[in-house]
């Protein structure tokens, strides 16, 4: 579903993202991890065929996003870290203008739209306009885009922040039974404990390069053996401890 | 308590320089088109002046009323275009929030807004209006004290409608708090171009263009060198000009103090309002509409049934912009300027002398008819800078719904310029045909006008979508400030530089056509299709330049 190959961005003598490699697969989540400024949000766009490449490839759906990029954008849903939204239009409006984007017929649209807005709980305020939401509201309102034309793909850049305990549960819940249906998830997190909870991979950037890749036991394993952090390796045992550990064992 | 308007200034001021750290070709490059937009103003302005200067008996007196028309026509542009942008500056701005929280005293931050509004709102009128001032000396020889009364009136005379267009706006924003800002604004626009149109009548200009043959010469003449209202800024400001420029005698110092005064007034009066009710005003102005109005679901409604017919996408993209727009008050309140500019200009070309043959009736004529072109792509050039340019800047942050959507960027460039294209040739067309039929222009200049506004027309909205994509702000939430920016500035520039390509390259054959129709003689089909021709020789390079350079543009956004 998503294969990246030798993705590298560079600005100048500075480098963003350094030969970055990994595949996620049909109904599989990747928990994609990083320390700030770790390149997670310059590979996200880069995969989204927001930022040019220097080097590398991201095939999305089997379609390369530089070669192809309209049949690669087609099957993927995108929500960015901060997704600001057009705010003078209501939010049925702005559904109903993404889904004509990515081509989904008016009917569709109708039934889609209104199952989303119930499902997201924005039912009540499809017809105010955006800018009044709340920024959990425009968060939620922004994943209704982005799954409006029922992606196989789903690219989420910190997609809990502004949400409400409720909101956040719910929205674990909806990412796992996305993935049961088959959707390849490739969501960028802060927040360790979504990432343990709803991957079933993780992936961990630092410095733009690539210092982890696999499940949640075999990473723990890793960062046991490795002892990283100056911690017992029997006490690492939440994700939390896996990340430090690894992060604590890079030069 | 903090908040020195200085201080209140500063982020503008220090976003400008790094902006200039980062390009310091930039200024360079406005300092070029500057100068070489003035010099092309500067000569017309000499060429046009010495010419009436030279008409016996009633030419000095012509020019001495064509300056008043200067000021008053000018004046009106900076009254509506104050109110405007006072709108965006004091009630709209995303900026004034952290500020009202701030211990910043409500009168700093009204001196700060309001050198900002004054700014934003004069610098396109000053680029125009400082070569025909210098123009001004030069034909009539005047000395050092002409140009330093030039700059003495200058700043009086802007700070005169910028503190009328804050009163305005804040009185109209305090009046109307459930209604919002843009009732207030529907409500306001027939006070502000009933403003306009009452002083326009007020100074009578249709006398300085009918001459009304030789017959009663001395009445025209009385008539002619007659002041204007004696109540209105610009006659005071002609009144300061006219003495220094030796034209004839007068107080000059007191129309300089009735100047001076007014301005100082009005500004105090214009802070102590603001002073008084900001807050209010401000949190009226906060208080948007939580779903659009019935009317306005309507109109979205009947546009989204309008797109229908087109392609999906370029519909999809032209409903969203229109629904934007209509529900955006920094955007459609621009419409507003838009509105007064049109009608000064049409108003002055109704002005002039149509059942007359005498030399300076037959002359203002053709000169009029011959820059017709020019003028109205002027004014075109003025609507483009608050609506096409702005395009992808209001994309703004909200850019990547489209941008990663399935759609090439191609065909969201092409949306894009069929959007603006279409409406502006027509708004163009329409213009230059109903002033042109005003001047009871032959047909085949009018022809040459309506079928070189084609790639002009389209030049401007490519290069329009090209600079307001290289020079994109799209932080920026405010028209009216996108407006009045630095990529703003060179895009007017160097669409103004296209235009005066365009009428330089037709002048030589159009001349010939209005030569041919005074004489009455037949043909001028090969002059027709020259100048036709030679217009689209510049305006088709331009065109797919800017569209060349627009796409690697919007790649970047």
């Amino acid at each position: 579903m998503i294969r990246i190959d030798g993705l590298r961005k560079t600005y100048g003598a500075i480098v963003a993202v350094d030969g970055l490699s990994l595949e996620v697969g049909p109904g599989t989540v990747l928990g994609f991890l990083g320390r700030n400024g770790a390149g997670k949000t310059t590979t996200i766009r880069m995969m989204m065929g927001l930022l040019e490449p220097t080097a590398g490839t991201v095939v999305l759906g089997g379609h390369d996003i530089r070669r192809e990029p309209e049949a690669a954008k087609a099957v993927t849903g995108y929500l960015p870290d901060h997704p600001h939204l057009y705010d003078k239009l209501t939010g049925h409006e702005y559904l109903a203008f993404v889904a004509g984007l990515y081509g989904v017929s008016r009917r569709e649209t109708r039934q889609r739209a209104a199952s989303l807005l119930a499902e997201l709980d924005l039912a009540p305020h499809a017809g105010a306009l955006v800018e009044t939401f709340s920024h959990g509201m425009r968060q939620r309102l922004a994943l209704a885009g982005a799954l409006i034309h029922r992606p196989r793909i789903l690219v989420l850049d910190e997609p809990m922040v502004g949400l409400d305990p409720q909101g956040a549960l719910e929205l674990r819940r909806l990412l796992q039974r996305l993935a049961r249906e088959g959707v390849a998830i490739f969501l960028s997190t802060h927040s360790l404990s979504v990432a343990e909870d709803v991957s079933t991979h993780i992936a961990i950037l630092d410095g733009g390069r690539l210092v982890a890749l696999g499940t949640f036991d075999e990473l723990r394993a890793r960062a046991c053996a490795a002892g990283g952090n100056g911690r017992d390796p029997a006490e690492a045992v939440s994700l939390e401890d896996v990340f430090l550990g690894i992060l604590g064992s890079q030069p | 308590m903090t908040g020195q308007p200085a201080l209140l200034l500063a982020p503008r001021l220090l976003a400008a320089r790094n902006v200039v750290r980062r390009a310091p070709g930039r200024p360079l490059l406005v300092a070029v088109l500057t100068t070489v937009f003035w010099a092309g103003c500067f000569s017309a302005f000499v060429r046009v002046l010495g010419y009436f200067q030279r008409l016996p008996d009633f030419g000095p007196l012509l020019t001495q009323r064509l300056l008043g028309l200067l000021f008053l026509c000018f004046g009106a542009v900076l009254l509506v275009s104050n109110t405007v942008t006072a709108l965006g500056t004091f009630y709209l701005a995303d900026d004034v929030a952290p500020l009202l929280a701030a211990p910043v005293p409500a009168r700093r931050l009204h001196h700060a807004r309001f050198v900002e509004t004054l700014l934003s709102s004069s610098w396109m009128v000053l680029v125009v209006m400082l070569p025909a001032l210098a123009a001004y000396g030069v034909v009539h020889d005047a000395g050092a004290t002409y140009y330093l009364g030039t700059v003495a009136v200058l700043v009086p005379f802007l700070v005169i409608p910028a503190a009328l267009g804050v009163l305005v706006t804040t009185v109209l924003v305090f009046l109307f708090p459930a209604r919002g800002v843009r009732d207030a604004l529907l409500a306001g626009t027939p006070l502000v171009l009933g403003a306009g149109v009452l002083a326009v009548r007020l100074l009578d200009p249709e006398r300085l263009a009918r001459p009304s043959g030789l017959a009663g010469f001395a009445g025209f003449l009385a008539d002619l060198g007659a002041p204007g209202s004696p109540w209105l800024p610009s006659t005071w400001a002609a009144e300061v000009l006219l003495p220094l420029l030796g034209s004839h005698g007068g107080d000059a110092l007191f129309h300089l103090g009735l100047l001076a005064s007014t301005a100082t007034m009005l500004f105090l009066v214009s802070a102590t309002l603001v002073e008084a009710v900001f807050l209010r005003a401000w949190t009226h102005a906060q208080t948007g509409r939580a779903e659009p109005a019935a009317a306005e679901r309507l109109l979205t409604r009947w546009l989204a049934g309008l797109v229908r017919p087109l392609p999906r996408i370029p519909g999809l993209l032209l409903a969203k912009d229109a629904a934007v727009f209509l529900r955006d008050a920094t955007q459609w309140s621009q419409l507003l300027l838009v509105g007064a500019l049109v009608a000064i200009y049409v108003y002055n070309f109704a002005a002039l002398p149509l059942d007359d043959d005498s030399p300076l009736a037959v002359a203002m004529r053709d000169l009029a008819a011959l820059l017709n072109l020019g003028l109205g792509a002027f004014v075109t050039t003025a609507v483009a800078v608050r609506f096409v340019y702005p395009m992808p800047s209001l994309e703004g942050r909200a850019w990547w719904i489209v941008r990663t959507a399935p759609v090439a960027l191609e065909r969201i460039w092409w949306a894009k310029f069929w959007g603006a294209f279409l409406p502006l040739l027509a708004f163009a067309s329409a213009l230059v045909f109903a002033t042109n039929a005003l001047l009871v222009v032959t047909p085949a200049v009018t022809a040459v006008f309506l079928v070189s506004l084609v790639p002009l027309v389209a030049a401007e909205v490519s290069l329009g979508l090209w600079l307001g994509a290289r020079h994109a702000t799209l932080d920026t939430r405010n028209a009216a400030q996108i407006a009045t920016s630095f990529g703003a500035i060179v895009y007017m520039l160097v669409s103004l530089c296209l235009i005066a390509l365009v009428v330089a390259a037709e002048s030589w054959p159009v001349a010939g056509l209005l030569g041919l129709a005074r004489s009455g003689m037949p043909g001028g089909l090969d002059l027709t299709l020259r100048a036709v021709a030679l217009g689209w020789v510049v305006s088709v390079p331009a065109f797919v330049v800017a569209w060349r350079r627009g796409l690697q543009a919007w790649s970047r956004l």
